[in-house]
C-alpha cells in the first residue's frame, strides 16, 4: 500500500536512539555544568545544550512515532488516524486542564511539556491498538 | 456489516496468514475484519472476493442497521 509523509520503518529505532541518548547526556551535564549560569545569548553553553536536548527528544518522539510499520495496510492507517484524532483530544483537555488549575507556573514549561504530550499520547495510543490487535491475532492460531 | 471470510477459508483450506498474503495485508487486519471490527475498503474488498472466485455479495453482507 502507498503510504504518504512516513519515514521508512528503521526511523523508528533512529528515533528510539534519539530519546536513549539524549538521558545520559542530560544526566551527565546536569552533574558536571552549572545550567544556572549567567551567561546568556543564543549562543551560550546552557542555552546550545537546552535546545540541542529538546530537540533530541522532539525529533526522536517524531520519528518513533511517524515511522511505516513493517506490514503497512489500510487498517493500519486507520488505526493511526484515529489515535491522533485522540491524542489532540486529549492533548487539549489535559492542556485546558493545566491552565485552570495551575497558579504562577510559567508558561515556556507548558509549551516545552506540550510539545511533547501530542506525540506521547499518540504513540501511546497506537502501540496499544497494535498490541491489542496482535493480541487477538495470535489467540486465533 | 458481517462476512463469511472464516468459512470461505476452510472451504479453502488457507490460513489467515495465508490471505494476508495473497491480499497484501497484513495478518492481524484479516483477523479484525473475520472478527467484524474492521470494515475493509472496497479495493481490499473485490481482492479478498478475487482470491476465494466468488462475487463481493457472497462474501461480505450488510445487516439491517447499515
Amino acid at each position: 500500500m502507498k503510504t504518504r509523509f512516513l519515514f521508512p520503518n528503521w526511523f523508528r529505532y533512529l528515533g528510539l536512539a534519539c530519546f536513549l541518548v539524549h538521558i545520559p547526556i542530560m544526566l551527565f551535564f546536569s552533574k558536571y555544568h552549572d545550567m544556572d549560569s549567567k551567561a546568556s545569548g543564543l549562543l551560550s553553553g546552557p542555552h546550545v545544550f537546552f535546545i540541542f536536548t529538546t530537540l533530541m527528544v522532539t525529533v526522536g518522539l517524531f520519528f518513533f512515532a511517524f515511522s511505516k510499520e513493517k506490514v503497512e495496510d489500510e487498517h493500519i492507517m486507520q488505526l493511526r488516524r484515529d489515535s491522533l484524532q485522540w491524542a489532540v483530544y486529549f492533548n487539549y483537555v489535559v492542556l485546558i486542564i493545566t491552565l485552570i488549575f495551575t497558579e504562577h507556573i510559567e508558561m515556556g514549561h507548558i509549551l516545552m511539556l506540550n510539545m511533547w504530550t501530542l506525540l506521547l499520547f499518540f504513540i501511546f495510543r497506537f502501540q496499544w491498538c497494535i498490541i491489542r490487535n496482535n493480541w487477538s491475532a495470535n489467540k486465533e492460531v | 456489516m458481517k462476512n463469511n471470510i472464516r468459512v470461505e477459508r476452510a472451504i479453502k483450506n488457507i490460513t489467515q496468514a495465508e490471505l494476508a498474503e495473497a491480499v497484501s495485508v497484513s495478518r492481524q487486519t484479516i483477523n479484525t475484519i473475520e472478527s467484524n471490527k474492521y470494515v475493509p475498503s472496497t479495493i481490499l474488498a473485490l481482492k479478498i472476493a478475487k482470491v476465494f472466485g466468488k462475487t463481493v455479495e457472497e462474501i461480505f453482507l450488510l445487516e439491517k442497521e447499515d
